[in-house]
């Protein structure tokens, strides 16, 4: 049997995929110690959302997606060491928006 | 050119007597590799792609090292997510000097994808 055709990603999961690849990237070229800080932070957080966000809520989800995007071009400047989290549980309103 | 030619043709230094602290780094949580004039061979062989490849995966800190196969999948067989997979590609990136675009990681969820995907890459070293 050969290769299978790849995963069958939706645009929603292929762009979050895209996100923490780009906060990976972003974070080799930090220090060693700031790079394990930033992918310490980025999996815990990608991974809590992961858990607990609804996947029909895509209302949230492109939010925290753009949320994310914002802050990985920050993370992109040389200014930028590090970044802390803004862990907002979804609020029953954002969720029943969905 | 051709003086390092000449030289690689009388300078054969076996791996063991390298001082092993001197290391190419390659993925952080990867074994170091010793590399020693090594571009002068063009393409790497599907073995040595295989062996880096498994290497890279078994020290995974998510993965047990006895289930991993050059036919394994990712997320099916080593119960990984699907954000480990995009961890899991990078590492080989770094393992293999590459960049692989978005499109092409996305696709790649097990060993032997991993695998053929390296192997036909004209710029893995």
């Amino acid at each position: 049997m050969g290769a299978s055709s790849g995963p069958r990603l939706s645009g929603m999961q292929r762009q979050v995929l895209s996100l923490y690849r780009g906060f990976l990237r972003a974070a080799r070229l930090k220090s060693a110690e700031d790079r394990h800080k930033i992918e310490s932070l980025v999996s815990n957080e990608f991974r809590h959302n992961a858990n607990n966000v609804d996947r029909k809520n895509f209302l949230y989800i492109e939010y925290l997606v753009r949320r994310g995007r914002k802050q990985l071009d920050q993370l992109k400047s040389p200014d930028t060491v590090g970044l802390s989290a803004l862990n907002m549980g979804p609020s029953s309103s954002i969720c029943s928006a969905g | 050119m051709a003086l390092r030619a000449a030289l690689l043709r009388h300078v054969r230094v076996p791996l063991q007597t390298l001082n092993p602290a001197v290391t190419l780094t390659g993925p952080k949580w990867g074994p170091p590799h010793l590399r020693w004039m090594s571009s002068h061979d063009d393409h790497l062989t599907k073995n040595e792609v295989t062996d880096r490849v498994l290497s890279v995966v078994k020290c995974f800190p998510k993965v047990d090292p006895s289930t991993v196969t050059p036919d394994v999948h990712f997320q099916k067989d080593l119960g990984l997510d699907s954000l480990d997979n995009v961890e899991i590609v990078m590492a080989l990136e770094e393992e293999f000097k590459l960049e692989i675009p978005d499109k092409e990681a996305d696709k790649i969820d097990s060993t032997n994808l991993a695998i053929e995907y390296i192997y036909n890459h004209p710029m893995a070293s």
